[in-house]
């Protein structure tokens, strides 16, 4: 803001709380004038004239409106309603008292009434930074688990990686072909594990307040389900993946990198937890007009009822049964959930028939309207 | 001995030396640069057949490299970067770069790359301004006529101009935003959904689902490979 619009904001508010002082006094005369009408007693006039103020004290913001519509209230019960009327004299003796208690209890009740709301205010404001604060907690804590969980797995590829290497650059010409082979293939193997660990921390990234940032565009599904074959065929060329979808061109409302990133998760779980001469399914269909379900399936062990839930939890990662025995930083699952929930989908975990297991999830079917 | 000179612009060593050490188990002849002003320099002198250029360098932005190249040169340029640099990826393409390594790559991804370069530059040597033969795919650009094999394709406008676009830049990535450019003209809210399906529509046309012909890169663009 600058100087300038702030100096006009305050001039507004004071016009505004001047046009509330005004409003309001205006009306207790009014309806001073009708209890006038109805013969009721100077103490029910006054009484008004306190409420007056009571109510501008509420809704304006400085102090001095509520000491100013005090004396502006007196001066108006003096002029309209005491004899002689209209004028700023009082023929009663008992009149001066009447006016300074008037004034004193006016401009007491608006105080309170003042710092009641100031109080208030505070309180919902005291409120709100606690709950932020509480948010703001529960966020660390996930970042301090994750860096933890992270740091503690990614320490054992890192050693096995540098100690290989480190072997190969003292020793490597007194080993034999295959114990360098081995080496080899250690090192590749575990710097693949780590990339694409660092890729799912680099979407994790993007999770606030439990939820994605999004960037979602009209995608063609079958282009995302291929990428996501593709990247997998890469990484584990001895799998043979099977691709079940219509010939149907299917668009979806969807950030298209991070559902590609799911169906790599999936497909990854799937190879991890089977059998190497097993199929891994992905299929696609359309539950209705609305949305179309992805899913993707394995032959290996499966998944047991009790734990079918909780493989979603951010750094579960159950009772490790990888047939390679393959570390996991259970961030994998939880990172599809929290994709696919942002998406307005849901994702499920069942049993493979005969054996296996099916993950699930959903998209929303988008709409295009060609420009030709 | 291959007679490809690759000028290798990369400031991180040990990329560097990883990209030089499968150019020589590959037989390719190499130059290295380090710098942005040293590559500008090293292509204008030896003329380099292609270019693999790293975007983050430590004097002058990448893409600011390729568009002093492109003042004179067409040499196809490979970029490298990292995931998180997607939209200088795009800004590289839009500036003229062929196509682009995302690291962490693999060494074969970068061979391939190379491939499909290399494929290129010895097709365009015999270009025909009337025809266009791909694989199957053959494009009669004077009377407007495509064909799969021997059976005739029957084609909207728009996939038409869509398919020539692709094949006049054959073996280099277009972006969305150009490619909507070149065929729409002005872009509307629904030209990069459009795109996407007319793209899926045509590719159905071409019999092309593994994307063999028309490959889809998510969140950038199309290419047409080389076949």
């Amino acid at each position: 803001m600058t100087a300038n619009s702030i100096k006009s904001s305050k001039a507004f508010s004071v016009f505004k709380d001047s046009a509330i002082c005004l409003v309001v006094l205006t009306a207790a005369t009014l309806a001073g004038y009708a209890f006038k009408a109805f013969q009721l007693a100077d103490a029910d006039i006054i009484m008004l004239y306190i409420i007056a103020v009571l109510v501008i004290s509420i809704f304006t913001s400085k102090m001095y409106f509520c000491l100013i519509s005090s004396l502006v209230g007196v001066v108006l019960f003096n002029c309209f309603f005491t004899y002689p009327e209209f004028s700023l004299s009082a023929h009663d003796a008992g009149y001066p008292v009447t006016f300074v208690t008037m004034f004193i209890t006016a401009f007491i009740a608006g105080t309170l009434a003042n710092k009641l709301k100031r109080n208030i205010l505070i309180a919902e404001q005291n409120a709100r930074e606690k709950e932020e604060a509480a948010l703001l907690a529960q966020n660390e804590q996930l970042r301090a688990d994750m860096l933890r969980s992270i740091s503690h797995d990614l320490r054992t590829p890192l050693t096995s990686i540098s100690g290989n290497a480190s072997t190969l650059i003292s020793g490597g010409d007194t080993l034999d072909e295959s114990a360098r082979q081995q080496i080899y293939t250690d090192i590749y193997s575990e710097s693949m594990w780590l990339i694409g660990m660092v890729e799912n921390l680099l979407y994790a990234t993007r999770i606030e307040d439990g939820r994605m940032q999004l960037n979602i565009s009209v995608e063609i599904l079958d282009d995302i389900v291929q990428e996501a074959v593709r990247h997998t065929e890469r990484t584990h060329p001895k799998r043979n993946i099977i691709v079940d979808m219509y010939d149907e061109i299917i668009p979806v409302m969807a950030d298209a990198n991070l559902i590609v990133q799911v169906i790599v998760n999936l497909m990854d779980n799937a190879v991890k937890y089977s059998d190497e001469d097993s199929d891994v399914t992905v299929s696609v269909r359309r539950e209705n007009a609305y949305a179309v379900v992805i899913s993707v399936s394995d032959h290996g062990t499966g998944i047991f009822d009790e734990e079918k839930e909780k493989v979603f939890d951010m750094f579960y990662t159950g009772g490790s049964r990888s047939s390679d025995s393959r570390r996991s930083l259970g961030l994998g699952l939880a990172l599809c959930r929290s994709i696919i929930t942002s998406h307005g989908g849901t994702i499920s975990v069942s049993d493979n028939i005969p054996n296996g297991t099916v993950v699930s999830f959903t998209l929303p079917i988008g709409e295009v309207d060609l420009n030709e | 001995m291959n007679e490809y000179l690759v000028l290798v612009v990369e400031d991180d060593k040990p990329i560097r030396n990883l990209i030089t050490t499968t150019l020589k188990m590959n037989d390719y002849r190499f130059i290295t640069a380090v710098r942005g002003n040293e590559a500008i320099m090293l292509s204008a002198s030896h003329k380099p057949d292609i270019i693999i250029l790293d975007l983050g360098l430590p004097d002058i932005d990448g893409v600011e490299v390729i568009e002093h190249i492109r003042t004179w040169s067409d040499v196809p340029i490979i970029i490298v970067s990292a995931r998180s640099e997607d939209r200088d990826k795009i800004t590289a393409l839009d500036k003229g770069a062929d196509d682009y390594l995302t690291k962490p790559f693999s060494v074969d991804e970068l061979l391939a790359r190379l491939r499909v370069i290399q494929r290129r530059l010895m097709k365009s040597e015999n270009i025909s301004v009337t025809e266009f033969v791909n694989g199957r795919l053959r494009i009669d650009y004077a009377s407007g006529c495509v064909h799969l094999d021997d059976e005739e394709l029957h084609l909207t406008p728009i996939e038409y101009k869509l398919l020539c676009l692709l094949a006049k830049n054959v073996g280099k990535v277009l972006t969305h935003k150009y490619i909507i450019q070149s065929v729409w003209g002005t872009p509307a809210d629904n030209s990069e959904a459009s795109l996407r399906v007319f793209m899926a529509t045509l590719r159905k046309k071409l019999s092309d689902s593994s994307q063999a012909l028309i490959q889809t890169h998510i969140g950038i663009g199309y290419r047409m490979m080389k076949l």
